[in-house]
């Protein structure tokens, strides 16, 4: 099994990229109740800010990474007190469609403005590839992989031990007690959102060194999400990081035996099977689904 | 609004429009706004009157497009025969569909249905053998009224009317009916129509299986009229929004608002592609924008569409005339 070694490094890199996507994705549901089905669209309109502050400014996506959180932030703020904002109590129907609208509106905004081509960034040490034992592998993946981590690891802290994060988390377990403790909601959620956006802003420009950049390249990578977060239990963090290994882990099993071809239906299946058997997640409450909330 | 009158109109003058009107961009905009209509009124059985929002209703109509392109061009059969074939395997998915989401409530329910029109538009560009894969299936055009090889865009006009008014009766049903009264009260509350003793689980199946078999008639007279199925296209996520999109902008759970969105955005598609279409193909996005936008005003301003916002008027102005 020379396989083996080369199997296990891929799903980790992987996995800790779709880590930094789907704690976001679960971070705003957790705390505003609300699937973000504009997510996709956020990681794309990272991958762009990459993909051009590489080719006009000669910024290598690394550097840009630092600038993209607070960029990604603003982005997410404004988009909170624009779109977001009126409909955060409103019905699950007004969610889902408002978020749907802001993914349309986002995709073809791109496609409008950059066209339906897929650009490439390729940095001078694309190409390079080590070797450690019998795994070979990319140096974009793996600083990509490291930064993801780094960037979840510090999600976590936040979440943890900030006072912001001690708020998000009281007001994702009780929004009307914490409205009575003197917590300004209103505001957590602004900024709940804006991380969440943040994290996948970032997750976005450490995918463009990667992969093609393109207006529907979002979608994919968000479904992929999708999938982790409803596996980890739709508002658990720690729940949507093993997910996303999970996830990740299926893809190149998949991708090893059966091709990469048809790797989506199985996770796609895998997906669908969740929501089936157990839609609150390995970890999630029982029964979440059945009150929607 | 559950005056029939309205609607009778609407269609009347649908079903006399060829008579009158002979240029043929207006006749293809009709044939296009009833077809997109009825899948609307198809989907506002399931979304609308069920509130079993899905957005992977765009599978059904792939089905009813792949079915009827399949029996063409394979077994050189009636495209006839694939509409009720079409129609009859989209039943039967929807029934397991229905049956295995039944317990999943909104965005779950949306997110599972996303994921299997993402899973047929795999099976549907990858599946070469039987498919032809991501290439599409070219519709051939075969005279004769059997095959649906017509070229005159008026007897269209009216093929696609029957489904129409056909799709507007299903709904008149739920509108007037003891069965349509207990769909509406599951929507509203689930608990409280179980406790009343409402078969809450099988109407809720019995909606999806309706709404799919519908979409899929859709989906194999589009496929006729057009000539041409692209699995990129009827299995997109893009057009499972188009048909809750109609629904929503004409009235989530009424019998004429599906027809009426459906009238308006294909309207203001059209325009939009000739008035953006000529300075270049990149701005071909626009009218999606413009989509994604109203999404947002409508569900946060007019959350009962046109014929709630029309029906609203009405009922003031007459309550203004009675009190003066």
């Amino acid at each position: 099994m020379t396989v083996l070694p080369q199997l296990i490094v891929s799903t980790l890199l992987l996995g800790g990229i779709y880590a930094l996507i789907a704690v976001g994705l679960t971070l705003i549901f957790g705390v505003m109740r609300v699937v973000n089905f504009a997510h996709g669209e956020f990681l794309m309109l990272g991958m762009y800010l990459a993909l051009f502050a590489f080719a006009r400014l000669h910024f290598d996506p690394y550097v840009t990474l630092v600038l993209s959180l607070p960029i990604s932030f603003a982005v997410g703020w404004a988009s909170y007190r624009g779109v977001m904002r009126p409909i955060v109590h409103a019905s699950h129907n007004v969610q889902v469609f408002t978020t749907v609208g802001l993914s349309i509106a986002l995709q073809n905004l791109a496609l409008v403005l950059w066209t339906a081509d897929a650009r490439f960034l390729r940095t001078d040490y694309y190409a390079v590839v080590v070797r450690i034992g019998g795994a070979a592998f990319n140096v974009a993946q793996i600083v990509a992989f490291a930064l993801a981590v780094a960037l979840t690891a510090g999600l976590f802290a936040f979440m943890r031990w900030s006072y912001i994060g001690k708020v998000m988390r009281a007001t994702a377990q009780d929004r009307d007690a914490s409205a009575l403790m003197g917590i300004d909601t209103d505001r957590v959620y602004a900024i709940t959102w804006a991380v969440g956006i943040a994290c996948v802003g970032a997750a976005g420009v450490l995918l463009a060194p990667i992969y093609p950049v393109y207006p529907t390249a979002g979608l994919q990578f968000v479904l992929i999400a999708y999938v982790a977060v409803v596996l980890g239990g739709l508002g658990d963090m720690a729940g949507a990081l093993i997910a996303a290994l999970a996830v990740a882990a299926v893809e190149v099993a998949g991708s090893y035996t059966i091709g990469t071809a048809w790797k989506e239906v199985l996770y796609l299946l895998l997906f669908i099977g969740i929501l089936v058997v157990r839609p609150a997640g390995l970890f999630g409450q029982r029964g979440a689904e059945a009150l929607g909330t | 609004m559950k005056a029939v009158a309205p609607a009778a109109v609407v269609f009347v003058c649908a079903g006399l429009a060829p008579l009158v009107v002979h240029d043929a961009f207006l006749l293809d905009s009709l044939v296009l706004i009833l077809i997109w209509g009825s899948a609307a009124a198809a989907w506002n059985v399931a979304g609308g009157y069920a509130g079993q929002i899905s957005l992977g209703h765009s599978a059904f109509f792939g089905i009813g497009a792949y079915a009827a392109g399949l029996v063409v061009t394979r077994w050189e059969l009636s495209p006839w025969l694939g509409l009720a074939v079409g129609a009859l395997v989209a039943m039967a998915i929807g029934l397991v569909v229905g049956y295995l989401s039944n317990r999943l409530r909104g965005p779950y329910f949306v997110l599972a249905t996303i994921a299997f029109s993402q899973v047929l538009l795999i099976v549907g560009s990858r599946w070469r053998g039987f498919t032809s894969g991501s290439e599409g299936i070219p519709v051939p055009f075969r005279p004769g009224f059997w095959t649906l090889g017509i070229a005159d865009k008026r007897v269209w006009v009216w093929i696609t009317l029957a489904l129409a008014v056909l799709a507007y009766l299903l709904q008149l049903y739920l509108d007037r009916s003891r069965r349509g009264y207990q769909l509406v009260a599951v929507r509203e509350d689930e608990d409280a129509a179980l406790s009343l003793g409402v078969p809450a689980r099988w109407l809720k199946v019995a909606a999806i299986c309706a709404s799919a078999a519908l979409t899929a008639a859709c989906g194999a007279l589009w496929a006729q009229y057009i000539g041409f199925v692209d699995p990129f296209y009827v299995f997109s996520v893009d057009l499972s929004v188009k048909f809750a999109l109609a629904a929503i902008i004409g009235g989530l759970g009424t019998a004429l608002g599906p027809f009426l969105g459906a009238a308006l955005i294909t309207t203001v598609e059209t325009y939009l592609r000739a008035q953006f279409g000529g300075i270049g193909t990149r701005l071909i996005g626009i009218y999606l924008i413009v989509y994604g936008c109203a999404l947002i005003v409508m569900v946060r301003w007019v959350p009962h569409g046109l014929v709630g916002w029309i029906g609203e008027r009405l009922r003031r102005r007459v309550t203004a005339r009675a009190e003066t």
